[in-house]
């Protein structure tokens, strides 16, 4: 279950978030404070969801959908609200970026197993469903950076579908990997629906409609419509000023 | 986290080779071309390269350690300081490796075996309570400041030469100003109590305790720092 309680999290806006120490030591001494503002990724954002669930979460660029993932994956702290989660979580957040350019699939497979927290011989257990999985071939031990995308996003669905964690956090991979490959996916997302609590930030709503039992609609970090997916969707297309969600090619 | 070294067997032949071509080179450069340094310099030398090189590449390690993990920390929650931390334990391996190789050569050159050579864990304790400390410092700052690489790269090749690696602190530092050198550099003490211990059978330096007192505060504070600002490096980068 996921619980979440007037949520905010808060972002220092600087031109530069990362400045260079001489920048920071020639800004300092002409004016102390630095002209520093916040902004609120996510705010007053509070809902639930039961275990089991399938959630799928729209809106348009820089809404917080992706902020709203992490916090539930745990990487940020909420700065305002309480946000409990109750089980593990295994989250696929855009092409792979958690891997190591530079280790073999298999290599990876470790490392994210125990980044999520799992221990070697429970990798063990799982690599070869894994592997078989991603259908990757003799590219498993070849070094990551020789992947092409879609391998990349294979891999990462399949660490994440099989990592057999209560909660698996999905944000706006569906699109990628060939027609064979999302037809398996697509069966897999059937397989862990109702055994698992799903959230899936994508901006296929076909992808929503087709796998969410309730949709979330964040405006701006604040929660603007919750509910059917179909009603929710149909008010997140008429707010975007689109008549028809655009149809995705098959 | 054992990816740095995992371009398998050239990586660890590296391990191997970069410590000794170093030394190498300062060899050709301090004995034949200066002139410098008694028989055992080789070894001296070694021994206080290779701690050196444990500080130095492991804090130029931690600096990036942060922002070059961008994608993973945004994905998993998992406590920051690994990163760093791993640094530092690879830079040991390299410390082992390199150890492994100075032993021959121990016999070679004739170092004095003592009972002494007990203090060698010790050391290396010291050290790396103060390498741990250090690196936690600096994986924060080097996430916030973003040219600190440069700068540090810069400070350690300073820190090379203000450090007694190429030459003994008796034989260079003017003997008035022996203790004044020795707190300015709590290094110091270290790498010529490792000298002692190693090579000249003789109990460390008791300027070591300098550099005990430096690693544990610098430590506390190392940990106090790195955990204050842990959540707050998560959304700077």
């Amino acid at each position: 279950m996921i619980y979440v309680n007037d949520l905010g999290i808060k972002f220092k806006m600087e031109k530069r978030r990362r400045s260079g120490a001489l920048a920071f030591l020639l800004e300092r001494s002409r004016n102390w404070r630095r002209p520093t503002g916040e902004f609120w990724a996510l705010r007053h954002v509070s809902f639930t969801v039961e275990r089991g669930e399938t959630v799928g979460i729209i809106g348009s660029n820089g809404s917080g959908k992706s902020t709203l993932l992490r916090v539930v994956a745990g990487v940020y702290p909420p700065d305002e609200g309480k946000v409990s989660v109750d089980g593990e979580v295994s989250t696929l957040f855009g092409l792979g970026t958690g891997f190591n350019a530079e280790l073999s699939g298999r290599d990876n497979i470790y490392l994210d197993g125990i980044m999520m927290g799992l221990t070697k011989n429970q990798i063990d257990g799982i690599i070869d469903a894994i592997t078989g999985f991603a259908e990757l071939g003799d590219f498993i031990d070849m070094p990551v950076r020789t992947y092409s995308s879609g391998m990349r996003a294979r891999l990462g669905f399949a660490i994440a579908i099989r990592a057999d964690k209560d909660i698996v956090l999905i944000d706006e991979i569906m699109g990628a990997g060939d027609v064979a490959f999302r037809q398996k996916a697509m069966v897999e997302m059937n397989r862990i629906m109702g055994e698992k609590t799903v959230l899936l930030v994508s901006h296929a709503m076909s992808t929503i409609e087709q796998f969410a039992n309730k949709v979330i609609w964040l405006n701006k970090g604040v929660l603007a419509a919750m509910g059917e997916p179909k009603e929710v969707i149909q008010q997140y297309l008429a707010a975007s000023k689109v008549k028809k969600a655009p149809t995705i090619i098959e | 986290m054992k990816a740095e070294n995992k371009n398998k067997i050239l990586g660890f032949l590296w391990s191997f080779l970069n410590p000794l071509l170093l030394l190498l080179t300062y060899i050709v450069l301090m004995q034949i071309i200066f002139r410098r340094g008694g028989p055992q310099f080789p070894i001296l030398l070694f021994i206080a390269l290779l701690s050196w090189t444990w500080f130095a590449s492991s804090l130029g390690r931690s600096i990036t350690s942060i922002t070059s993990k961008v994608g993973l920390i945004q994905s998993v929650r998992f406590p920051l300081a690994i990163l760093p931390l791993s640094g530092i334990i690879i830079g040991f391996f390299d410390w082992l490796f390199g150890f492994v190789i100075l032993l021959p050569m121990l016999f070679i050159f004739e170092a004095s075996f003592t009972v002494n050579i007990l203090w060698l864990p010790l050391l290396l304790l010291i050290e790396s309570i103060g390498i741990v400390g250090t690196c936690l410092i600096f994986a924060v700052l080097g996430t916030y400041l973003s040219d600190l690489s440069n700068i540090i790269t810069f400070a350690i090749r300073i820190g090379f030469y203000l450090s007694p690696i190429l030459y003994a602190v008796k034989d260079t530092v003017p003997e008035r100003l022996t203790t004044l050198y020795m707190i300015l550099n709590p290094f110091a003490g270290l790498l010529e109590s490792y000298k002692n211990v190693v090579v000249l059978g003789l109990p460390p330096n008791e300027y070591a305790l300098v550099g005990m007192a430096v690693s544990f505060v610098v430590f506390v504070v190392g940990l106090w720092y790195f955990s204050r600002n842990e959540y707050r490096l998560v959304k700077a980068i």
